[in-house]
C-alpha cells in the first residue's frame, strides 16, 4: 500500500498552526512526523544492506526537534568506512525525496566529522545538536567519543570560525536589527542569531559539550519561531522574509494578538534586539579569548584607556565597575569616551548602564543639568557612537522622552529600510563618514560640513527631524520640530539653539522636494530656493542634512546621480542667496514700530531672514545710541568666540579699519558682515576669537576694545600705526598650503560688481583685501567673510564712483587683491 | 511592437508618468543615467575650485508598446516632458522582435 505523502499528513498541523499558532508543538510535530519517515525509509532500504557499519543521525534544526514546514530535514550517515556509491542509499534518498521531504544528508566518518572546514562551520556545528535515529549504536557511540575529544582540542577554532562568519553574515545586513522588511532566520536578531548564542554558550561546558535536549526556550525564541513558521506556511517554502504583505497576513491569522503592522514589528524587534544583544555578548566572550601574543601585543598597543575606561578589542569597558555605579556622572564620561574613540561599548558596559536607569530617572527628576553634558557630546568630531550607545542603553529615552515615542518604530513606504530610531542614527553616522570620503561629490560635501562650523545645530535637526512620524507619518514635520522644542527645552538648551534646530526640521524635506520636481538652472527654482533656505549658511546645513537623511534611508540611498542633483541645486541656492546680498534690497516694511521700519529700509533681505524681531529691535537700539554719539559698539562672548555688532554712518574704508583694530588686539576674525540702510548708517558684525583669552581674563580688556572699535569707526584711531607693531603670522606647512583665487561677476547686481576671494586664512587677511579696495578707489556696499580651518570665503560687493566695476579696474584690483593674500611673512 | 526610450530631465519625471498613466500605460523602466547630448557640460567654480561637470543626471524610461500606441505614446512624452529649453533630452523608438513574459511564457503583444 502506498505511504501517504509528506504533504497530506502536515496538513492537519499547519491548520492547527494557524489557528492556535503554537510554534513549540508544531514544529516538535514535524520532527517527530519526519523522524517517522525517515525511519520507515532507513528499515525499508538500508537497514538490511548495512546491519553495521552505518548509522543514521539527525542533526541541526532537526536534531533540535525544531523543524520548521518547508526547512530541509539535516540527516548525517555515519559510516565506518569511507563509502564509495550505494544503490541503497541512492534508494534511501530517493524514498525521501519522493515522500515530500527535503533531506539535506552528508555521509561522513567519525573521523570526517572531526574535521574543520575553512569557513564552513555549520557542518560541524550542526553536531552539537546530534541526536540517534537508527542503525549502529556502537558506531554512533564512537563517534560520540571522536568529537569530545576533537572539541576538547579544537573549540576555541571552531568557535572563532563561527563567529567569523556571524560577523560577515551581520555585516551583509548591515549590522542592522531593525530592517523594516527583516529575514527572521539570518537577519541580525534572527533565529540563526539565537544558535549562534547557544552554540557559542554550549562550546562553553566543560570538558566538552554533548548533545542534550534543549533547554526550554524564552520569549524571543517563542515569536521568532512563530513568525517563521507561519513565513513557511505563507509562501509554502523556506521563505524567511518578513515582508509588508505577510506582515498584513500575519495579522490576519487566529492566534495574532496584535492590532497593526506597526505593533507586531515592535514586538519583533524588541525579541530580536534581546537575541542580537545575547549573541553580540558571546561573540565578545569568544573573540577576545586565546588570542595569540602578537594580536594580544597589537590591541595593548591600540588601547586608549584613561582612569576609568579601557577600549579593548575595538569596545569600551568599565575599568573600576563600583567606582563607576556610585557616581553617576561618570555615565556621561563614559558616553563621551565612546564618541572621542568612536567605539561601542562591550554588552558586559551596557549592562551595567542598564543596571543604573532606575536611579538615573530618579536623579534626572529631580533637575540635573542635563543640557551641558549633552552639549559636550554633541560636540565630539563622532556622536554617533555615543548616541548609539546611549539609545542602545535606554539612556536616551530617559533623557529625552520624545525619543522613545520613536523607539522600534516601522515606516511603510517602497524606500525606507530600516526603522525610525535605527535610520536617525544612521544618517548621523553618514553625516560623520564624510571626512573620510573618497569620491568627488562627498568630497565636496566634506567641505561644506567643514564650513558649516559648530555641528551642534545639524546633528539635533537630524536627531530629531523624523520622531513626529510616531505621531502622523504624513506630514510629521512639525510633529518633529513639536517634539524637538518640547524636548529641548526641558533639558534646558539654549532657546536660540531650539528655534535653529526648529527651522532645520521644518524645512529638512524641501531640497528633497525641489530635487524632484523643479529645473536646477532654472532661476525661478533658484529663488525659491533662496526663499526657503533664507541664508546661505542654512542653506548648507540644509544641503548636508538632505545627504545625511537621504544616505540612511537604504545603502545605496544616496547614489553619485543623486548626490549631484543635490550639489546642483546647492550651487543655484548659493548664486541666488550671493545675488541677492546686494540686489534684495528691503522695502519700507510695515514693521511694529516706524523707527524699525526706517532702520530695516534699504538692508539686505538677509538681514531678516537672520535675524529674528528681537535681534533687529537690538540693533535698532545700537543705530540709535551711534547717531547721538556717532559710534556704537557691544560685544558679547559666546563660549569659543566672541561677537560685536558696531553701528556707525557708512564711510570709505570702514571695515578696513575695524578689521585692522580687531587685527591689532590680536583677535582672529572668524567672519564678518558689513551692510548699510537706506539712512546710510552701517551695521558692521564680526565674529572673532581671542586665542589668547585676553578679554576673558583682563574684564578691563572687553571696554578698551570697545572704545578702540568706536574710535577706528569715526577714523579717529590709527590703525596702521597699531597693526605695525604686531609680530607677522605664522603659516601652515606647505602641503596645507591654499592658492588664492579672486574671481569677479557684473552680473549678479546691475549696481555693484561681486567679488569672491578665497585664501588662506591668517590675521589680518580682511583688514588688508579692505585696504587694497580702499587703496583701489573702491566703496565696500556688502561684506560677507567667512573662514573655516585656515580658509577663508570673503564675498565683497564693490562700487567704484557709485558704478560697478570696469575691466580695467577689475584688473588692477586683481593684482592688489591676489598680493594681499599673499603677504611677507615667516614660514 | 516597438521599444520607446525617452531620455528626460528628472524632475520631469513624475509629470511623463502622470501623462503615460493618462492614456493607460503602467509598465515601464526608469533608470537613473547621466550623460549629454548638445547642451554638453558646463565648468562651475565653488570657493574658488573649478570642476568640469560633463556628464549631466538624466532619467531613462524605457517602454514596449504595441505598434499602434507607439505614436500616442510618443506625443504623450514629448508633451509632457518639454521644457523649451536645451537638455529636454531624446526619445528613440525601435522595432521589437518578440516579448516573453517569464512567469507563464506568453509571447508577442499578450506579454506586454
Amino acid at each position: 500500500m502506498a505511504k501517504p505523502p509528506y504533504e497530506s499528513e502536515r496538513e492537519p498541523l499547519r491548520r492547527r498552526f494557524l489557528s492556535e499558532g503554537d510554534a513549540a508543538g508544531t514544529l516538535a510535530e514535524h520532527s517527530r512526523l519526519a523522524e517517522r519517515i525517515v525511519r520507515e525509509a532507513w528499515d525499508e532500504h538500508l537497514a538490511a544492506a548495512f546491519p553495521s557499519g552505518l548509522c543514521l543521525a539527525a542533526v541541526g534544526g532537526f536534531g533540535r526537534r525544531e523543524l520548521f514546514p518547508h526547512s530541509d530535514v539535516d540527516l548525517l550517515l555515519v559510516s565506518a568506512q569511507p563509502l564509495e556509491s550505494s544503490s541503497a542509499l541512492a534508494a534511501f534518498v530517493g524514498s525521501l525525496w519522493d515522500r515530500g521531504l527535503r533531506p539535506s544528508h552528508g555521509v561522513r566518518t567519525p573521523a570526517e566529522c572531526c574535521r574543520l572546514e575553512p569557513g564552513r562551520p555549520e557542518s560541524c556545528v550542526s553536531l552539537l545538536d546530534r541526536r540517534y535515529l537508527a542503525g549502529d549504536q556502537e558506531l554512533y557511540a564512537r563517534l560520540d567519543g571522536a568529537l569530545a575529544r576533537w572539541l576538547r582540542g579544537e573549540r576555541l577554532e571552531l568557535a572563532r570560525s563561527l563567529c567569523r562568519g556571524a560577523r560577515a553574515r551581520h555585516a551583509r545586513f548591515g549590522n542592522a536589527v531593525q530592517q523594516l522588511e527583516p529575514d527572521v532566520k539570518e537577519s541580525p536578531g534572527g533565529l540563526r542569531d539565537l544558535h549562534l548564542a547557544r552554540w557559542l554558550e554550549r562550546l562553553e561546558e566543560a570538558p566538552a559539550p554533548v548533545p542534550s535536549a534543549p533547554a526550554p526556550e524564552a520569549a524571543p525564541w517563542s515569536l521568532l519561531s512563530r513568525v517563521r513558521c507561519f513565513l513557511h506556511y505563507r509562501s509554502g517554502r523556506d521563505d524567511n522574509r518578513l515582508s509588508f504583505e505577510a506582515q498584513e497576513e500575519l495579522l490576519e491569522q487566529g492566534f495574532a494578538r496584535w492590532r497593526d503592522p506597526g505593533e507586531l514589528m515592535r514586538d519583533y524587534y524588541r525579541s530580536a534586539r534581546e537575541v542580537w544583544r545575547r549573541a553580540l555578548g558571546r561573540l565578545e566572550a569568544w573573540e577576545g579569548r586565546g588570542s595569540s601574543l602578537w594580536i594580544e601585543f597589537r590591541a595593548w598597543r591600540a588601547r586608549v584607556s584613561n582612569a576609568e575606561f579601557s577600549a579593548a578589542r575595538a569596545l569600551v569597558w568599565v575599568k573600576a565597575p563600583s567606582q563607576f555605579e556610585r557616581d553617576l556622572g561618570a555615565l556621561w564620561r563614559l558616553f563621551e569616551f565612546a564618541g572621542r574613540h568612536g567605539l561601542p561599548l562591550a554588552r558586559e558596559t551596557e549592562r551595567r548602564v542598564e543596571a543604573l536607569l532606575p536611579r538615573l530617572r530618579a536623579a534626572w527628576a529631580q533637575g540635573e543639568p542635563l543640557w551641558p553634558p549633552l552639549a559636550r557630546i554633541l560636540a565630539l568630531p563622532r556622536v554617533s557612537p555615543a548616541l548609539r550607545a546611549m539609545h542602545q542603553t535606554g539612556v536616551l529615552k530617559t533623557l529625552l522622552p520624545e525619543w522613545g515615542e520613536a523607539d522600534c518604530l516601522p515606516i511603510r513606504d517602497d524606500h525606507h529600510r530600516y526603522t525610525v530610531d535605527e535610520h536617525t542614527l544612521r544618517s548621523l553616522e553618514s553625516l560623520e563618514e564624510l571626512p573620510r570620503a573618497a569620491d568627488p561629490l562627498r568630497r565636496r560635501l566634506a567641505g561644506l560640513l567643514e564650513e558649516a562650523g559648530d555641528p551642534t545645530g545639524l546633528r539635533l535637526a537630524l536627531l530629531f527631524h523624523d520622531l513626529g512620524k510616531a505621531r502622523a507619518l504624513e506630514a510629521h514635520t512639525p510633529h518633529s520640530a513639536g517634539m524637538a522644542a518640547a524636548a529641548l527645552g526641558r533639558i534646558q538648551a539654549p532657546p536660540e539653539l531650539i528655534e535653529h534646530v526648529c527651522r532645520l526640521i521644518e524645512r529638512h524635506l524641501d531640497l528633497s522636494e525641489l530635487m524632484h520636481s523643479r529645473d536646477p538652472e532654472d532661476p525661478a527654482t533658484a529663488q525659491r530656493l533662496a526663499q526657503r533656505g533664507e541664508t546661505l549658511e542654512r542653506l548648507r546645513e540644509l544641503t548636508l542634512l538632505t545627504y545625511a537623511d537621504s544616505s540612511a534611508v537604504h545603502p545605496g540611498g544616496l547614489s553619485a546621480w543623486r548626490g549631484e542633483q543635490l550639489w546642483r541645486l546647492y550651487l543655484a541656492g548659493v548664486r541666488q542667496l550671493t545675488r541677492e546680498l546686494q540686489t534684495e534690497r528691503l522695502p519700507r516694511l510695515a514693521a511694529p514700530s516706524p523707527q524699525l521700519a526706517a532702520f530695516l529700509e534699504g538692508l539686505p533681505a538677509r538681514y531678516l531672514r537672520a535675524h529674528s524681531e528681537k535681534a533687529a529691535e537690538a540693533d535698532l537700539r545700537l543705530c540709535e545710541q551711534a547717531l547721538k554719539r556717532g559710534a556704537a559698539a557691544e560685544l558679547a562672548p559666546h563660549g569659543g568666540y566672541w561677537s560685536v555688532r558696531l553701528a556707525v554712518r557708512d564711510r570709505p574704508g570702514l571695515a578696513a579699519a575695524l578689521a585692522g583694530a580687531l587685527t591689532a588686539f590680536g583677535l582672529n576674525i572668524l567672519r564678518a558682515e558689513a551692510y548699510s540702510n537706506r539712512q546710510g548708517m552701517a551695521l558692521e558684525t564680526f565674529a572673532f576669537e581671542d586665542p589668547h583669552r585676553t578679554l576673558e581674563l583682563n574684564p578691563g580688556e572687553a571696554e578698551r576694545l570697545r572704545v578702540l572699535l568706536e574710535r577706528a569707526a569715526l577714523g579717529r584711531a590709527d590703525v596702521a600705526r597699531l597693526l605695525a607693531n604686531r609680530p607677522p603670522p605664522l603659516r601652515p606647512s606647505r602641503r596645507a598650503r591654499i592658492e588664492p583665487a579672486v574671481s569677479f561677476d557684473s552680473g549678479a547686481s546691475p549696481d555693484a560688481t561681486l567679488v569672491e576671494i578665497v585664501a588662506e586664512d591668517r590675521p589680518g587677511l580682511l583688514y588688508e583685501l579692505a585696504q587694497a579696495f580702499t587703496a583701489a578707489g573702491c566703496n565696500l556696499e556688502v561684506l560677507l567673510a567667512d573662514t573655516k580651518a585656515h580658509r577663508a570665503f570673503d564675498v565683497f560687493y564693490v562700487t567704484a564712483e557709485g558704478r560697478p566695476l570696469t575691466p580695467s579696474r577689475q584688473a588692477a584690483l586683481r593684482e592688489k587683491l591676489l598680493a594681499a593674500c599673499r603677504p611677507q611673512t615667516t614660514s | 511592437m516597438k521599444k520607446i526610450e525617452a531620455i528626460i530631465q528628472p524632475f520631469k519625471l513624475e509629470e511623463v508618468k502622470e501623462a503615460l498613466k493618462g492614456i493607460g500605460i503602467d509598465g515601464m523602466t526608469v533608470t537613473e543615467v547621466r550623460g549629454h547630448g548638445r547642451q554638453k557640460g558646463h565648468r562651475e567654480i565653488y570657493r574658488g575650485q573649478e570642476y568640469q561637470v560633463d556628464l549631466l543626471p538624466k532619467v531613462k524610461l524605457e517602454m514596449v508598446v504595441p505598434e499602434a500606441r507607439a505614436d500616442e505614446v510618443v506625443r504623450a512624452v514629448l508633451a509632457s516632458a518639454r521644457t523649451g529649453k536645451i537638455g529636454d533630452g531624446k526619445i528613440f523608438v525601435l522595432e521589437v522582435a518578440e516579448a516573453i513574459r517569464i512567469r507563464n511564457q506568453d509571447r508577442g503583444e499578450a506579454a506586454l
